[in-house]
C-alpha cells in the first residue's frame, strides 16, 4: 500500500450515478433547447458518458486509469468555470457591518 | 440638499421608504391582507423551496454571511414597477411588496437580490463608485437567476431564440444600471460591454447557468457535495 497511515481513501468525485443524471439531464430536449437559447450551439454530452463509465471501471477494478481519467476529465470541468479574468477583488472576510443591527448603524439622536 | 442629492445619484429614490440614514421599523400591528404580509408569506415560502435560493443562502452563510430574513430583508413600497433592490449601506435587500404579487415572481427577485448580496459578500465590490463592479453584479444577477428564462422573454413580448439570452442579459443589465445611476446610455452600454465576458462567464455559486429549477437542483446538489468534490480532484 503506497498510502499513508490515516490518509484518506481515494473515490471519485462523484458519485457514478450523478455523472448518469448529468448524462441523461444533458441529452434532454429541455437542455438542448436552453444551451441553444443561451449559446447558439448544441451541447456535448459525451464527456459525461466517459466519466460515468469511468466511475463504474474504477468501483469495480479500483484501476489508476479510470481515476486519472476521472480527475483530468473534473480538472478541465473546474479550469472553464474559472476561465474569466475577475473584474473585482475577492474578499478575504466577511463585510464588517453584515451582522451589525440596523439601530446600531447611525448615531441616536436622543 | 446632500441627502437629496445622494438619494437620486444612488437610486434611492425608487425606495422611499428608505430614506439613507433612516430606518423604519415595522408597526407590530400588520394587518392580515395587507401587501406587507403577502410578501413575508412569500418571502418565507422562497427561501423554504427554491433552489435557486437555497443554494445561495448556503453559499452566504460558508462565506461568513449567514441570512436572517428579518435583518436582511425588508418588504417595502416602491416606487415603479421596480420589484426589488439590494441596500449595500444597510446590507438589506428591498422587496417591492406593492409590485410582486405572484410566488413565481417573488422567487426570482430574491434570487436576483442574493446575488447582489452574495457578490456583496465574498468581493469587494464599489457600489457606489465603481460602475463597472455594478454593472458586473447586475449581469451575473440577469444571467443566473432566471430572469432572461425563453418564458420570461416571450412573456415580455421579447421573442428570440438562438442566443437570446444574452441580449437579454445585456438588455437588463443596462436597464438595471440606468435605473439607479445618473449616466447616459452610451456610456452605460460602454461599460456592460466591457465586462459582459467576464461576468457572463462567473457562474459561482450555481457552477452552471441554472435555465430552470431542474439547473438549479443539480447546481444545489453539486454545491452539497462540495468538500467530496475538491477532496478528490
Amino acid at each position: 500500500m503506497d498510502r499513508a497511515v490515516g490518509e484518506i481513501a481515494w473515490r471519485p468525485p462523484r458519485a457514478c450515478e450523478d455523472y448518469w443524471s448529468e448524462f441523461r439531464h444533458c441529452k434532454s430536449f429541455k437542455n438542448w433547447f436552453h444551451y441553444y437559447y443561451t449559446y447558439g450551439t448544441v451541447p456535448s454530452c459525451q464527456q459525461w458518458k466517459e466519466d460515468y463509465h469511468n466511475c463504474r471501471d474504477w468501483e469495480k477494478h479500483r484501476g489508476t486509469e479510470a481515476k486519472e481519467a476521472l480527475r483530468r476529465s473534473e480538472k478541465i470541468r473546474v479550469a472553464e468555470q474559472r476561465n474569466f479574468i475577475p473584474v473585482w477583488q475577492l474578499r478575504q472576510e466577511p463585510p464588517r457591518d453584515w451582522h451589525v443591527p440596523l439601530n446600531q448603524e447611525k448615531p441616536q439622536d436622543s | 440638499m446632500d441627502q437629496t442629492k445622494q438619494e437620486e445619484e444612488y437610486g434611492y429614490d425608487l425606495f422611499p421608504d428608505r430614506k439613507p440614514g433612516e430606518h423604519k421599523k415595522t408597526s407590530i400591528a400588520e394587518s392580515l391582507f395587507t401587501f406587507n404580509y403577502k410578501c413575508r408569506v412569500m418571502l418565507q415560502f422562497a427561501v423554504e423551496t427554491s433552489p435557486y435560493a437555497k443554494l445561495l443562502l448556503s453559499a452566504m452563510k460558508s462565506s461568513g454571511c449567514k441570512v436572517f430574513k428579518d435583518r436582511h430583508f425588508s418588504c417595502e413600497d416602491c416606487d415603479g414597477t421596480v420589484s426589488g433592490g439590494f441596500d449595500a449601506a444597510s446590507s438589506q435587500i428591498v422587496l417591492c411588496q406593492n409590485n410582486i404579487h405572484q410566488q413565481h415572481h417573488m422567487n426570482r427577485v430574491v434570487t436576483h437580490e442574493l446575488i447582489h448580496a452574495f457578490d456583496h459578500c465574498r468581493a469587494h465590490v464599489d457600489w457606489f463608485n465603481n460602475f463597472r463592479h455594478l454593472a458586473c453584479s447586475e449581469i451575473r444577477a440577469a444571467n443566473l437567476s432566471g430572469d432572461c428564462s425563453f418564458t420570461n422573454e416571450v412573456a415580455r413580448f421579447n421573442f428570440g431564440f438562438k442566443r437570446h439570452h444574452q441580449e437579454c442579459v445585456r438588455g437588463r443589465a443596462l436597464r438595471s444600471i440606468l435605473a439607479v445611476r445618473k449616466i447616459s446610455r452610451a456610456e452605460a452600454e460602454k461599460i456592460v460591454d466591457e465586462v459582459f465576458d467576464s461576468c457572463f462567464n462567473d457562474h459561482a455559486p450555481f457552477g452552471r447557468i441554472p435555465h430552470s429549477k431542474g439547473d438549479a437542483d443539480f447546481a444545489y446538489r453539486d454545491y452539497m457535495n462540495r468538500d467530496r468534490y475538491y477532496a478528490n480532484l
